[in-house]
């Protein structure tokens, strides 16, 4: 249970809402890179954090986000055409540059100094991996730009992914930090999914339904623990490090590429899931690159031409009853990624907290809940930095470990829950 | 035994022999005290077990335990300064005479 106050502290990020301001602090992703593949193409239209802007990429390469109207009467710039080094309203004519500067009036004699009083809202827009990310805050406290591994090990290395997903950004969060679910939901991924198959810790995760949670601080946010019964006197652990606000990394199966996920908020009712996956010391191979872009594993197969998913709440995902009934996709639904979207989304376009039931198994939810809140009402009360500002605090990597009893899991794998460039993950 | 005495928000007084080293919420369900459900079952995730320890026995009583203090910020209704979440309070000798209000609802 949630009380209501708390749900709305937490779900709303427009602008001016604590939730909106702290999202503010961060840098985070605003697209994909290869939705602007290359100079002059055409500009993106894109909803942040309940804002409508748009992305371009100017003729020098350069990368703007800026305010999706004109200046002059509202016109949305999605239909401006993109030359010369700027973004041009087709309505009047008039440009502006990635910095948002209206740097052309055409219809006015007095050109140049009236433009240059006229300015859009402007984000910084920078490309790191195959994601170009923003920063809407203050410019004055625009922290450093961000060290997620997945970003910046070689392209070959790495494949990122996103879809639409039509609920509030939290619920599909909370989702990543719960791993009892993963038993039941993706019991059939575990066994079938090319990029999940085949790890010995699989059938620690098929044999132990019951999974035990601790949950741990980090500089960033949390590292959440779930422990599930191995051989005599040894437990398995799978550790999924969380890193504020909204940046999870899965447990690594095997020698699996490793993945994760950020869930940015398009409004309160819409998100973004971007889906990752990297190796750190090898390049994908030709069959698993394949694999994601059929959106298998944490992926999703797409609309041609969009990020809504194939399967998605207008088809009933797809749902096929034979295969519920045989166990081939647990829930009916096929795809990791569709299986959760379909269960977040069925929550409602924001999940009413004051009516849910909260076992131990949620103990990761309820530590992550209570850090946003006071992170987000120590930044409105006092300007405090929220964790996970630090570029510092993305150096962190999930785990799948299998330890003696008596150990502590943090303990036990401190190094293994670090970026070590150049060093395999700790995965069973 | 020690005594533990639950305070209706009507008012009506409930006092039960306890067991020492069980805990303040089983102590409640046993006895059918109304308002302390428990739901689920003592590990401190629910928090459908939140009390009000009367003043004098906050200090007796003591601190609420890490996740008990992020429910009560998160999940109760009203939080006081005896706010506790029942199920991590255990019965023992010095807390015979323990009196405790229960609110008129539980999340």
């Amino acid at each position: 249970m949630l009380r209501q106050d708390i749900n709305d502290l937490l779900t709303r990020t427009g602008p001016g809402t604590p939730m909106g301001e702290l999202f503010r602090q961060y840098w985070m992703p605003a697209c994909l890179a290869e939705e602007l593949p290359e100079d002059d193409c055409p500009p993106v239209r894109l909803k942040l954090l309940s804002e409508r802007l748009i992305a371009f990429r100017d003729s020098h390469g350069r990368y703007g986000l800026i305010d999706e109207f004109c200046a002059h009467r509202g016109a949305s710039l999605w239909f401006g055409r993109n030359e010369e080094g700027g973004l041009r309203c087709p309505y009047h004519g008039w440009k502006y540059d990635v910095t948002g500067q209206c740097v052309e009036v055409p219809s006015e004699a007095d050109n140049s100094s009236f433009c240059q009083n006229v300015k859009l809202t402007a984000y910084p827009l920078v490309k790191i991996g195959d994601v170009l990310w923003t920063y809407m805050g203050d410019p004055a406290t625009q922290p450093p730009l961000p060290e997620f591994e997945f970003a910046l090990v070689p392209p070959e290395q790495t494949y990122t992914s996103k879809r639409l997903q039509q609920c509030n950004w939290l619920q599909a969060f909370e989702g990543g930090i719960d791993s009892s679910h993963v038993t039941f939901l993706h019991s059939g991924g575990l066994q079938n999914d090319p990029l999940f198959k085949g790890a010995k810790g699989n059938e620690y995760n098929q044999n132990d339904k019951k999974p035990f949670f601790e949950v741990a601080d980090s500089d960033g946010g949390l590292f959440v623990g779930a422990r599930r019964n191995a051989e005599d006197g040894r437990y398995y652990w799978r550790i999924t490090p969380w890193v504020m606000p909204c940046f999870t990394m899965v447990p690594p199966r095997g020698d699996h590429p490793i993945h994760g996920h950020f869930w940015i908020p398009i409004d309160d009712e819409n998100c973004w899931a971007y889906s990752f996956d990297y190796h750190p010391v090898r390049a994908l191979t030709a069959a698993e690159r394949q694999a994601m872009i059929e959106g298998h594993g944490v992926h999703s197969e797409n609309i041609p031409g969009t990020y809504r998913p194939v399967a998605n709440r207008d088809n009933d995902y797809l749902m096929d009853r034979e295969k519920q009934r045989t166990g081939e996709y647990y829930s009916g639904v096929k795809g990791i990624a569709i299986q959760d979207a379909s269960l977040q989304e069925s929550m409602g376009p924001i999940a009413d907290r004051t009516k849910e039931r909260l076992v131990p198994a949620d103990a990761g939810i309820i530590k992550a809940r209570q850090k946003l809140r006071k992170a987000a009402i120590a930044l409105r009360d006092h300007g405090t930095t929220p964790p996970g500002v630090d570029p510092a605090h993305h150096r962190v990597r999930s785990a799948a470990v299998v330890l003696p009893h008596a150990e502590a899991f943090l303990d036990a794998c401190r190094e293994d829950v670090r970026v070590r460039p150049g060093m395999p993950i700790a995965s069973v | 035994m020690p005594k533990v005495i639950y305070v209706g928000a009507d008012g009506q007084e409930f006092a039960v022999d306890a067991v020492v080293g069980e805990s303040v919420m089983a102590t409640a369900v046993k006895n059918g005290v109304p308002g302390i459900i428990g739901e689920c079952g003592g590990n401190a995730s629910c928090a459908t077990c939140h009390v009000w320890v009367r003043e004098e026995f906050v200090a007796a009583v003591g601190e609420p335990n890490d996740m008990e203090e992020d429910l009560l910020d998160l999940a109760v209704s009203e939080r006081r300064a005896g706010s506790r979440l029942s199920c991590q309070v255990a019965v023992s000798p010095e807390l015979d005479g323990l009196t405790l209000d229960v609110p008129p609802v539980q999340p």
